[in-house]
């Protein structure tokens, strides 16, 4: 399910051997390749099933790996979930949207054009959450390179429109 | 022309979406752990993906039973990239780990557009879609710039 989610921004890098970042860093590429097969395989199957059921495939073996994880991970100290505030839970409604929306587009646009164009909504709500404020974020000037790289994204999307 | 629009503002759209997501998960997984906090993502997302099933899909002729096995892998690769996350950016940092990622999707996403690979539809590899991965690069390469700056 998930996407590169993280915002093209927070750059905080701590002090590692430089070995171990070498060979961790083919495993990271690896682990964003999979990210594309996963949308590659999704496409395909929504045309076939229906994209809600290529959507619950997902979840649905996802759920189950994940459970399997958890219990053979051992015991975990933590607060349960009936103790957080509700609206922490609220991310796994918005997960299913965007597995629907790869389904939906793969088989129209490609794969890497998708993922050019969902980096371009990931980064461009990065930019105007904090330009605005919204969100109750702290709202802080973005400068003109941020802008600028906004800009360069709207681009590369134009150009794939008409491509 | 028309369709193709509306759908890559639907796309990006989702991505905004998504990174709403992670904001919302990064806060549950600091206090419940990642594994937890993704278990939590999945069986709501699971949940709410079979209600809409029930009530909206249509027929459909064929099932998820019915289509070769290996289709049905893709939650595999999601799971793996998570836990290689959680290993890798606390040593080699979110930014590096960032781009390696996207290097991988971008670089992969091409392959299995231009050889059509997994079933997909083949979409050769044309000079305006080199052009927007160039300039994507460069948007990065700005947002990560402004990023260390302002730190």
């Amino acid at each position: 399910m998930q996407s590169s989610s993280i915002d093209v921004g927070v750059a905080t890098t701590p002090a590692t051997k430089p070995g171990l970042r070498l060979l961790l860093l083919p495993l990271v590429i690896l682990a964003g390749m999979g990210l594309s097969v996963e949308a590659g395989l999704l496409g395909p199957l929504g045309v076939q099933v229906g994209h809600l059921w290529a959507t619950l495939s997902i979840f649905g073996v996802g759920s189950a790996i994940l459970f399997l994880l958890l219990l053979f991970s051992g015991p975990k100290k933590g607060p349960a979930f009936s103790d957080l505030p509700r609206w922490q839970l609220l991310g796994g409604f918005l997960g299913p949207m965007y597995v629907v929306v790869l389904t939906l587009a793969t088989p129209h646009i490609g794969i890497a054009m998708t993922m050019i164009a969902i980096l371009s909504g990931q980064v461009g709500k990065s930019v105007l959450i904090d330009h605005f404020g919204w969100f109750g974020a702290t709202r802080k000037k973005v400068n003109g390179e941020r802008w600028l790289a906004l800009l360069l994204i709207v681009a590369a999307l134009v150009l794939i429109a008409r491509g | 022309m028309m369709n193709l629009i509306i759908l890559l503002a639907v796309v990006v759209a989702a991505g905004a979406v998504l990174s709403v997501q992670a904001a919302i998960n990064g806060r549950l997984g600091e206090t419940v752990g990642v594994l937890r906090s993704s278990l939590l993502t999945f069986v709501v997302g699971a949940v709410s993906t079979g209600l809409l099933i029930l009530f909206f899909e249509p027929a459909h002729a064929m099932s998820l039973l019915d289509v070769p096995k290996w289709q049905l892998s893709g939650a595999l690769f999601g799971v793996v990239y998570m836990m290689v996350m959680v290993g890798a950016v606390p040593r080699v940092g979110t930014a590096v780990a960032t781009v390696a990622v996207i290097v991988g999707q971008l670089g992969m996403g091409m392959l299995i557009d231009n050889f059509g690979w997994l079933g997909n539809p083949q979409i050769e590899l044309s000079g305006s879609r080199i052009l927007a991965m160039v300039l994507l690069g460069l948007a990065l390469v700005l947002m990560y710039r402004s990023n260390t700056r302002q730190a």
